[in-house]
């Protein structure tokens, strides 16, 4: 089992492609087995005695034991613990709702800010955008967003402030940038200084000195969600370059 | 479903950015995006791309009783379908403000212009008539639907060719195909519609707004006009206060934009009749975008960073539509696979013969970002340096002497970038 | 209809009327006793029921709510016996949800909508007799009916439609002229800046025309304007005197 999925490893994989529990043909004896553990991450479910594919996509491996399936999907999902970026729809009495592209919306309580207090309320107005994380995220119940961590800081997430531009990108493209050394973020370091926010749920916040080069950056980390890396490197030497 | 709201973010961004005269996609403040037309296999079916925006129109036909009002007279019917395929925020089944403002503006533009010749599709009088049905469906939806509608609707309608009829006695036959030639529609002009978005109680005017252009604005002037310099209609929405010269302004753009995309219809018509002469029913036709119009320049003289800025926009832009050489996994335009296209023939318009932009603004200058493309577009092709256009008011510049100016520009940029090294980032996971 | 003159070589129209006359208009504000606002307009042979409700909460679907400013829902009919053949549909045809639109989109441009934000202006309009000029007519009934429902408004709006035969421009086309193959405009204009509130043009014309014809709209609106005045002002009077003022 564990290792007809790593021989998988980096193959394309589709819905419904299957991996059997069965061990191999031969066991020996007299050896002690150790019990074989897979950690299913998304694109793969467990049905019966097999392992079933219900994504299409890449197969990645992380160590020891985690297997996952990278898709190009467009909807996001969200899952506990990962930051977006949503949009405050409506301001209801002390819960905002907040748009952030998945299947309903979630709220946020006005106390999960640093600092909030029921006195001390945070200033945000319906359109404004927030930085936050998924506090509770489960098919069975509204989702739940904060702006705090565990420990009661802000820690980066909060209300954006005035400026920047929104602009949304495939969460193949944001799970890329977020890598920890992300090849399309260290290009884009050297083109201009800009403040870049990413959310998983796809939508990636720019702000710069000037306002075209925050439409730079837009349209090339738009245009690079279809690109190989040579041709993104290309691409960006020449934008760098300025005229040709 | 509901669509994304506007963040708030986003809308002074967009307004801010219109204030200083720039576009989300690098265009200027009178461009079109670039407008494809492809024809179907069938006669009278025709794909329009402006930019992400991609409508279908059908023309199709059948025999039936005239109105009793008009007994020697063909009917037209419009129908646009707004399909939850285009845009999350369109609903199924009913009729929303949206496709009643964009049946009537089409119906008012086609028939109540009186451009085709209805009392030519009468076959026996009181009895028999031709019914001409124009089906629009919308594909993608980026903005400025009504344009590519009208495009579209009657670019279809050029397209279309009806059965011959033969009348013996009482007795009306219709061939087919294969029997006698079809005939095409008699169309006395053709009506096209030009929108204009209007920003910051009409202080800011754009051509063809894409979606969040459109999501931003306070309201829309639609004008329609042929060839010939004659308004067809006009309709103005959204609450907008407008004064006469700002009509009259706009009819102006209008005029020069109509003729120009006349003439790529004309253009994609005749290609396809070309080509389905030479190779009989070959299918696909398609007449290569129509790169840039341009109108109304900032001063040359700006050579700082926004100005080199807005190049390498410029070859974002380009570099997104260029046929990808290397392997790779690559959508041709990102977000929108090409639908029901087949194998495309390679007969191709060439690429020059669309640069002549035939704009006849009077403060039209070819402008070095032009040159970069075009000359981008030269070395794609073998590196010759030709004159960018033949139109009479252009001034034509050749790119050669440009040259040494653009070395200390560099330098200057290649400085600051430098600087700009340290980016600060905030990226969390 | 080729045949008919519409304009003779003396320079009058059909109905007797000069190229720029307009048709009489008569006007009765409050005339319903259950609406908030209410008007009956005449302009020749078009008549007109307007009835203004508002503003008020919003009714069915909540979502339509604007934070910042109220909504307004307007609703055009045509009666069944207003025109020469009986309509079977009085409302709810594509014209005139067209219509509806268009009256919506010129009474937003028109009422101050940001004074009630989360609310809602209703503007019900019913034509009551059919002689041409059936937006316009429509419109200077609903700013009456607005104005007596005592909706703040930037300006009175006016509407009129213009006409274009032998390069002069015909002002407040009947029917017969309406049908009869000009190329028509409608204008509604807030008279006293001179912006326009609604711009919709059928037909044929050529683009140097354009603007002699919108500005023969213009000077008609304004004319309109003149009436609506006065109508107002003698309501408002014949009000005071009732109320012992």
């Amino acid at each position: 089992m564990f290792s007809t999925l790593k021989e998988k490893v980096g193959e394309v994989l589709l819905p419904g492609d299957e991996f059997s529990f069965d061990t191999d043909d031969t066991i020996s004896l007299t050896e002690h087995v150790k019990p074989e553990k897979v950690v299913c991450g998304p694109g793969l479910r467990r049905s019966g005695d097999r392992l079933v594919v219900c994504k299409s996509g890449v197969l990645r491996h992380k160590q020891p034991n985690l297997f996952w399936i990278e898709s190009q999907q467009r909807r996001y999902v969200p899952a506990k613990g990962e930051t977006i970026i949503g949009i405050v729809t409506i301001k209801s009495g002390d819960v905002f709702k907040v748009d952030f592209g998945g299947s309903e919306q979630a709220s946020l309580s006005y106390l999960a800010f640093e600092g909030a207090t029921k006195r001390n309320r945070p200033n945000v107005q319906v359109g404004d955008l927030v930085f936050a994380q998924f506090a509770i995220a489960n098919k069975d119940m509204e989702p739940e967003l904060v702006c705090i961590d565990s420990s009661g800081r802000a820690n980066g997430m909060g209300v954006f402030g005035g400026g920047g531009l929104l602009f949304k990108v495939s969460l193949g493209l944001v799970r890329r940038l977020l890598t920890p050394h992300s090849e399309i973020r260290s290009d884009l370091d050297q083109l201009f200084p800009c403040e870049l926010v990413v959310g998983m749920n796809g939508r990636v916040w720019v702000k710069s000195s000037s306002i075209q080069q925050s439409l730079i950056i837009t349209n090339l980390l738009q245009s690079s969600d279809t690109m190989t890396a040579s041709q993104r490197q290309q691409l960006f030497q020449r934008v760098k370059q300025g005229p040709l | 479903m509901k669509d994304t709201p506007l963040c708030n973010c986003e809308r002074d961004f967009l307004l801010k950015a219109i204030e200083e005269k720039k576009r989300l996609d690098g265009r200027q403040t009178y461009d079109y995006r670039k407008i494809k037309i492809t024809f179907g296999t069938d006669y009278g079916c025709c794909f329009v791309d402006l930019g992400k925006t991609r409508v279908m129109a059908q023309v199709s036909c059948e025999l039936v009783a005239p109105k009793d009002n008009r007994p020697n007279e063909g009917i037209m019917f419009f129908n646009v379908e707004l399909s939850p395929m285009a845009s999350p925020a369109f609903e199924q089944g009913r009729q929303s403000e949206l496709s009643v403002k964009l049946n009537r503006q089409l119906e008012r533009c086609l028939r109540n212009s009186k451009c085709i010749d209805t009392e030519s599709l009468c076959v026996v009088s009181g009895e028999k008539v031709w019914q001409i049905r124009v089906d629009v469906h919308m594909l993608n939806h980026d903005g400025n639907l009504m344009d590519a509608v009208s495009i579209a609707a009657i670019t279809a309608l050029c397209h279309f060719r009806r059965p011959d009829v033969g009348i013996q006695g009482d007795e009306v036959t219709v061939y087919s195909p294969e029997e006698r030639d079809p005939i095409p529609l008699s169309i006395y002009h053709m009506p096209i519609s030009v929108s204009f978005s209007f920003f910051q109680e009409g202080t800011y005017l754009l051509v063809d707004p894409c979606e969040r252009e459109e999501r931003v604005m306070d309201g829309l002037l639609m004008i329609a006009m042929n060839k010939h310099r004659e308004i067809c209609s006009i309709q103005s929405s959204g609450g907008i206060m407008l004064l006469k010269e700002q009509v009259m302004r706009c009819s102006k753009i209008a005029s020069v934009k109509v003729s120009e995309i006349t003439e790529l219809i004309n253009k994609a018509l005749e290609n396809d009749k070309k080509a389905r002469k030479a190779g009989g029913r070959c299918g696909f036709a398609e007449s290569m975008p129509q790169e840039r119009i341009t109108a109304l320049k900032k001063d040359k003289t700006a050579v700082e960073m926004t100005d080199v800025s807005e190049r390498a926009n410029e070859i974002v832009q380009k570099a997104e539509a260029l046929p990808q050489t290397v392997p790779s996994p690559v959508v041709p335009v990102p977000g929108v696979g090409q639908v029901g296209q087949g194998p495309q023939n390679t007969w191709g318009l060439d690429e020059e013969e669309d640069e002549e932009d035939s704009d006849e603004e009077q403060e039209e200058q070819v402008t070095k970002m032009e040159e970069e493309h075009s000359e981008n577009k030269e070395e794609s092709r073998g590196g010759e340096v030709v004159e960018i256009s033949d139109s009479e008011e252009e001034e034509v510049v050749i790119l050669h002497p440009e040259k040494p100016d653009r070395t200390p520009k560099n330098t200057g940029s290649t400085s600051h970038q430098k600087v700009a090294a340290s980016s600060k980032k905030r990226t969390k996971k | 209809m080729a045949g008919l003159e519409l304009l003779s070589d003396q320079g009058y129209r059909l109905d007797g009327r000069k190229a720029s006359e307009l048709r009489k208009v008569q006007a009765r504000m409050g005339v319903f006793a259950q609406a908030d606002g209410s008007a009956y307009l005449e302009q020749g042979n078009t008549k007109a029921l307007a009835v203004v409700y508002g503003p008020h909460e919003i009714r069915g679907s909540r979502s339509r709510a604007l934070h910042d400013r109220a909504v307004i829902n307007c609703q055009y009919s045509m009666a069944t016996f207003s025109t020469a053949e009986r309509k079977r549909r009085p409302h709810g045809d594509r014209k005139s949800t067209e219509m509806s639109l268009h009256l919506k989109q010129t009474f937003e441009a028109a009422v101050m909508t940001q004074l009630y934000p989360r609310s809602q202006i209703d503007i019900y309009v019913k034509i009551l007799q059919s002689d041409g000029g059936n937006y316009s007519v429509c419109v200077n009934a609903a700013t009456l009916a607005v104005i007596d429902a005592g909706i703040p408004m930037r300006d009175y709006v006016c509407a009129c439609t213009v006409g274009f035969v032998d390069e002069t421009p015909l002002a407040d086309l009947c029917y017969a002229e309406e049908s009869g193959g000009v190329s028509s405009l409608a204008l509604a204009l807030l008279p006293r800046g001179g912006q326009i509130a609604l711009l919709q043009m059928d037909a044929r014309l050529h683009q140097d025309h354009l603007e002699t014809l919108i500005e023969a709209a213009m000077t008609a609106c304004k004319g309109v304007s003149k009436v609506l005045d006065e109508v107002v002002r003698q309501h408002l009077q014949e009000v005071s005197v009732l109320t012992g003022e």
